[in-house]
């Protein structure tokens, strides 16, 4: 025991040195869940980008009730494990609130832990499920499934008159929410659904599928799932010579997608909110412009813009409200009406649900630009 | 005195033990990892380090801990507490259903099997088998321990939770050695078919090691479920397998320093040096190599199989 | 009927893939006993490095046979080269260290090959153009068949005939044989083992990188992490035809691509790969040698 003393005294004075320097300052903590990597890495990267864009030029300006604004980014790859350990590190790491992530699954793995910490969160996730407990700490960015099925049920049934519908999904949340959000509100118009089926993200071939489809000869096939295997599933429809209009719902909407197709992009159609060049809000443009500047490239897409709304609107409250107290803040949320956002004028709803919203058809051209086509 | 192993053994624990006093929440939740994940490790040993069997799908062990405490707390509404002994049962019943029938098969056959056994089990996970296991999203929710009406919700209280079981393993461990398990081990270590001819049945020894190896890894997943309050397939697939086995083997089959050690490099450094995220891999992918290539019998290496001391009291 | 044809050409497609990576396996392991984990992770980098290969000599636009030879033949020397780098490098030192400390080597140099991809060319799924090959289609009886699956179909199999001739008609082949069946005696023999080993990593490497460029072409997406599961799933095909023996590894992989499938095809796309590894450990259990049988003894 003698000998063991003078080493544990020592120890304990290098573990306190080393714990007081993690005892820090004087900033307001922001976390960014995002897939950094993984197979969404470029909309992940895209909104931690705009996230700290947000924040520099805050930062500029003094920051945010006179502190700065540190930017912490957790990398959840777009995996639900993964995001269950972003969000207790980020919960650890003392933040206020949370930009994340950009999948539904990713999300939903997170809101608990969020919840428990009271830690504010935000995401452009579409799953109407992020809603369904109606955690006061959670503020949805985008806009929900259900209202973009309303609009696809509409377009395929009153705009296109489609007669043989097969709608695809993969296993992900956000996917199957999608998927069973469109089917219900084409049945409730009374639409022909010949085949509702899944396809596995990520195995890359989908002749054997495609190939069953082929057989029931159908006018439309929609796919529910990401841009990643929407293109490929485009150009394998193609080589099997299915000649069916494709539809890709907002999760296809990327230009990777149009890389993946190839040739068969051309005449895809793709349901989205508008995309971020044919904003009509000047403080759209303006950050538009501020991004390419600072990154060389635009954003990955509108979801990034919706995220970075998500920020702007709780930093605006957290100013507002003159407080750091986050239950204070996300009662000023729930009260926000008509904030001037990036992606249009932002609404919560007591349940933390965004309202607005439009939605618009585009088809691909040969040129790999996009045609509205219907509103 | 103390053998020097002890010593360091001791230290060790003390320090692991005030830990909680002098660091943040940050990296405690860093320490309950580690503590967790040493457990699992642990418990591969004992399946590849000690009985030797080229094991490669252990991480769905740990899964189904895991997974044992996520459905049943937020499918079916338990506590917590009421979890625990499913969640160390469901691994070693089915570790006795599967591995039994292939626990005969030659080394390299029965890794590919425990791989496959691995993929089996992402696969019933992800389909949301009965509508039970929440696909691939896995579930969340998950509940804190609760006893009495008092929560045990902070770090501190699941690190301690977590070191408990760490402890726990430690003593099974040494009892196993003490034991006739332990003594037949060693013997089929040693020299498999001359142990086979003395009439030890190798084959009931190595399902015991898989049964034992396959319970523990249940609880430590139990602990992480909690931990996380989200569970999903991919923290258990092939990959984390992979890593369970190299942890042993890197680190020292059979050696409680090495398996710690292993331990510590593949799960804390990533932590400590998150500037070299991305290249993380690439340099675990190379110290592999070299490691096996300067030292192959782990960094931290013993003797396993020769005679132990305690068994030669007396002689000289 | 037309379903099951269509099907049946999809499998055998994708099966003449699988076989071809498994011929790799199935070399290394019947002469070092290894299983060459690093060896999906081989075919994965071919595909980014014929990519490469392709931007850089011909940029975006051309494609002509010329094209497609030149790209397969550097492709396939380049990957063969870093193959011969591999077993020098992470093979060569453990040849008489414990069996499990090769097979964490294998790992290892897996993840670094893996993660050099990652590193090199980023994380994001990069995309193989689309005209390669000319998207010729056609049409026979209700099943379709893409000038892209002939190709495959046509190459693999020829590949595969002509290693068997190979093996079995020259000197070198007939070495390889022996080293395979005892090292020593085949060293007794007057065989440098070390170059045999060489030969087959580089052919067992250069078939790699003909798979990896078609699932590249076939497939058109490629991430830095799709070699592992085509290797799994290249290995099974290896057991299943019988490890060590190469026409099984030919039969293996073909019977395997034509089981996922009619797996995927007629019950799920879900229970794809828990039907393949139900059936591997089934095989296992009951015919551990394969179908085609093994070709080596069990020393004791």
């Amino acid at each position: 025991m003698k000998k063991m003393f003078p080493k544990l005294t020592a120890s304990l004075a290098v573990c306190s040195l080393v714990a007081s320097a993690s005892f820090a300052t004087d900033m307001i903590k922001i976390g960014v869940q995002a897939p950094i990597t993984g197979q969404y890495a470029n909309e992940g990267q895209s909104i931690d980008n705009g996230v700290k864009l947000i924040v520099e030029q805050l930062n500029a300006k003094g920051g945010v009730l006179g502190k700065k604004i540190e930017v912490i980014t957790c990398d959840d790859q777009g995996a639900a494990q993964q995001a269950a350990i972003c969000a207790k590190k980020l919960v650890n790491e003392g933040v206020k609130a949370v930009i994340g992530s950009y999948t539904s699954g990713a999300t939903e793995a997170a809101q608990t832990t969020y919840n428990r910490a009271g830690v504010l969160q935000t995401s452009d996730g579409t799953s109407d499920s992020l809603i369904a407990h109606k955690y006061w700490t959670f503020f949805r960015n985008s806009f929900p499934n259900s209202a973009e099925a309303e609009y696809t049920a509409k377009y395929f049934v009153d705009g296109k008159k489609y007669k043989k519908i097969v709608i695809l999904s993969d296993y992900s949340s956000y996917s199957t929410d999608l998927a069973d959000a469109t089917t219900k509100a084409l049945k409730a118009k009374n639409a022909n659904i010949i085949y509702e089926g899944k396809i596995k993200s990520g195995t890359q071939n989908f002749t054997a599928t495609l190939t069953k489809i082929k057989s029931m000869d159908p006018d439309v096939i929609y796919f529910s799932g990401y841009y990643t295997d929407g293109g490929l599933l485009r150009a394998q429809q193609e080589q099997l010579g299915i000649k069916a209009d494709f539809v890709g719902g907002d999760s296809n909407d990327n230009p990777d997608y149009i890389k993946l197709a190839g040739e068969s992009a051309k005449g895809t159609l793709l349901i989205n909110v508008p995309t971020p060049d044919i904003l009509p809000y000047d403080i759209a443009k303006t950050f538009l412009v501020d991004y390419k500047a600072k990154y060389s490239m635009a954003p990955a897409s509108i979801w990034s813009l919706m995220n970075v709304d998500g920020l702007r609107a709780i930093l605006h409250v957290m100013e507002q409200t003159k407080s750091e107290d986050t239950k204070v803040i996300a009662e000023g949320l729930h009260n926000l009406k008509d904030f001037p956002g990036i992606t249009g004028p932002v609404t919560f709803r007591e349940d933390g649900e965004r309202i607005g919203g439009g939605y618009m058809t585009y088809e691909v051209q040969a040129d790999k630009s996009y045609k509205i086509v219907y509103q | 005195m103390m053998s020097k192993t002890s010593l360091i053994a001791t230290l060790l624990l003390v320090f692991m033990g005030c830990f909680p006093l002098f660091v943040d929440s940050a990296w405690l939740a860093v320490g309950t990892t580690f503590l967790v994940y040493a457990v699992v490790a642990f418990s591969q040993d004992i399946i590849l380090g000690r009985a030797g069997v080229f094991h490669m799908g252990h991480a769905a062990f740990f899964g189904l801990g895991a997974y044992t405490t996520a459905i049943l707390n937020v499918n079916f509404g338990l506590p917590i507490l009421a979890t625990w002994a499913p969640a160390v049962l469901v691994p070693m019943v089915v570790a006795f259903i599967v591995v039994a029938p292939i626990i005969h098969l030659r080394g390299d056959y029965l890794l590919v099997a425990t791989i496959g056994l691995n993929i089996i089990f992402i696969q019933v996970l992800e389909n949301d088998v009965f509508g039970l296991t929440g696909g691939p999203n896995g579930l969340f929710g998950i509940d804190v321990v609760k006893l009495f009406g008092y929560d045990f919700s902070s770090q501190t209280h699941m690190y301690y939770m977590a070191f408990i079981l760490l402890g726990l393993t430690l003593l099974i461990m040494r009892n196993l050695d003490k034991s006739k398990f332990g003594r037949a081990m060693f013997y089929i270590h040693k020299d498999e078919i001359a142990a086979q001819s003395m009439g030890i049945n190798v084959r009931y020894f190595k399902l015991y090691a898989f049964i034992l190896g396959a319970g523990i890894a249940g609880a430590a997943g139990s602990m992480f479920s909690v931990q996380y309050s989200a569970v999903s397939p991919e923290a258990f697939n092939v990959t984390q397998s992979i890593m369970f086995f190299t942890i042993v083997l890197v680190g020292g089959s059979a050696s409680l320093p090495g398996v710690l050690i292993g331990t510590f490099i593949m799960f804390v450094l990533p932590e400590m040096f998150r500037e070299f995220e991305t290249a993380r891999y690439l340099v675990f992918g190379i110290a592999m190599i070299l490691t096996m290539i300067l030292r192959p019998r782990g960094i931290w290496p013993v003797r396993f199989g020769n005679i132990p001391d305690f068994l030669k009291k007396g002689v000289k | 009927m037309d379903i099951f044809l269509q099907q049946m050409v999809n499998g055998l497609t994708i099966g003449s893939l699988y076989a071809l990576v498994a011929l790799g396996y199935t070399m290394v392991y019947g002469v070092m006993r290894l299983i060459n984990f690093a060896h999906g992770d081989l075919v994965a980098f071919s595909a980014f490095i014929g990519l490469s290969v392709y931007a850089q000599i011909f940029g975006e636009s051309a494609t002509s046979l010329i094209v497609v030879i030149t790209v397969f033949v550097f492709t396939a020397a380049i990957v063969a080269f870093v193959g011969v780098l591999l077993e020098r490098l992470a093979y060569r030192p453990l040849r008489t260290a414990p069996r499990l400390s090769a097979v964490v080597s294998a790992l290892g140099a897996g993840l670094v090959i893996q993660n050099s991809v990652m590193l090199i060319w980023g994380p994001n799924m990069k995309i193989f153009p689309s005209n390669l090959f000319p998207a010729t289609i056609w049409e026979m009886g209700g099943i379709v068949i893409t000038f892209t699956q002939v190709m495959i179909l046509g190459v693999s199999s020829l590949l595969m005939v002509g290693l068997y001739f190979f093996i079995h008609q020259t000197k070198i082949g007939t070495a390889i044989r022996a080293v395979a069946i005892d090292q020593d005696a085949a060293k007794l023999m007057g065989i440098n083992v070390n170059r045999i080993i060489m030969i087959i990593f580089i052919i067992g490497s250069a078939l790699g990188a003909v798979a990896g460029l078609f699932i590249g072409t076939y497939y058109r997406g490629i991430t830095f992490d799709m070699g592992w599961m085509y290797g799994l799933n290249a290995f099974v095909a290896a057991i299943m035809g019988g490890i060590g023996n190469i026409p099984g590894a030919m039969l293996g992989g073909l019977l395997l691509g034509l089981f996922n499938a009619m797996i995927t095809g007629y019950i799920s796309t879900q229970w794809a790969e828990t039907f393949t590894f139900v059936l591997l450990i089934g095989i296992l259990v009951l015919r551990p040698t394969g179908i085609l049988g093994e070709t080596v003894a069990e020393k004791v």
